[in-house]
């Protein structure tokens, strides 16, 4: 990101919970990749894992630039749905993943251009991850169904 | 009764004027539905050529199973972006321009169509990102969301031309 960047308080809180669902994400990938199976997800869960951190990172580096404390990462996070096996770690992923495009939509929302345009990509990297886990494509990554029938009411 | 001196003064709208540009954010919106339109051509236009193929022996099945629910995607998006766009009663709905209305140039080959939907999808994704900052917020939100789904089509797209190819 680049530009000046507003420190109003809802950009703040934008950032805090992208930042929320990146450690979340981090914490996440940990569990699932003590159950996959294979050099291909492995390696798959470990460049993810990697990217979630570099996410966090820049987050945090941008938060404290607008003189916010970033959002500290909980010891251990309360997993949607029980992981005992790969198959259960590759769900996880997905679920991960979209809770992170929804939460980098919340900076799309806003005004400033750079913090847009990096909300948007970081939708795009998820959405990618998203479908390499499952196996398939949606068509509206991060937008929940009550958030497309809210936009249809309020352009 | 007033004098139409004092009637035809006033300050009001020139209702005789030509109508005001539309917003940037119409202007977006348009363009967005138009692409979305354009690439459900391209696709049904693949897809009319791999049945052609596959009724000649060819692989077609397969690559419909590929790009149907690709093309159902961009219908969905097609059908969102719709919703968005209130056009003021009394208003006609703007025709397509001439650029819009030019037919897709899909290669007639299925290879080199595959190959063609996947550029064009990677294109999209692109173009969806550069109309994010004249948009208000839950429609950047929408188009950030559409240009990733966009994006994902690739490598479906990429595994998609590699079965052809064999």
């Amino acid at each position: 990101m680049s530009g000046s960047v507003s420190s109003a308080p809802g950009t703040i809180q934008a950032l805090q919970t992208a930042l929320t669902a990146e450690h979340a994400a981090i914490y996440g990938y940990g569990v699932a990749g003590a159950y996959l199976t294979g050099s291909t997800q492995t390696a798959a869960a470990m460049n993810d894992w990697v990217a979630h951190q570099v996410a966090r990172d820049h987050l945090e580096t941008v938060l404290r630039s607008l003189g916010a404390q970033p959002a500290a990462a909980a010891v251990a996070y309360r997993l949607p749905a029980p992981v005992r096996n790969a198959s259960e770690a590759v769900a996880l992923a997905v679920v991960l993943e979209e809770r992170i495009a929804t939460a980098y939509l919340g900076l799309v929302a806003l005004s400033n251009d750079s913090i847009r345009d990096y909300g948007a990509l970081q939708v795009q990297a998820s959405a990618l991850r998203a479908a390499a886990w499952r196996g398939g494509t949606v068509a509206f990554p991060g937008m929940t169904s009550a958030a497309l029938a809210r936009s249809r009411k309020q352009p | 009764m007033l004098p139409l001196a004092a009637v035809s003064g006033c300050d009001g709208p020139d209702v005789l004027a030509a109508p005001p540009s539309p917003a940037a954010d119409v202007t977006v919106l348009r363009e967005a539905i138009a692409a979305e339109q354009l690439m459900i051509t391209r696709y049904t236009t693949v897809l009319h050529h791999a049945g052609a193929a596959g009724a000649a022996g060819g692989s077609a099945g397969s690559l419909a199973g590929a790009l149907e629910p690709l093309l159902a995607e961009h219908r969905a998006h097609l059908a969102q972006l719709r919703s968005r766009l209130i056009v003021p009663a009394g208003s006609k709905a703007r025709s397509a321009t001439p650029h819009e209305r030019a037919p897709a140039a899909v290669p007639a080959g299925v290879s080199a169509g595959v190959a063609f939907l996947r550029t064009a999808e990677q294109d999209a994704a692109t173009a969806m990102l550069k109309r994010l900052r004249a948009a208000p917020s839950s429609l950047a939100q929408l188009f950030a969301s559409i240009g990733a789904s966009e994006a994902t089509h690739v490598p479906v797209l990429n595994a998609a031309a590699a079965r052809v190819a064999r």
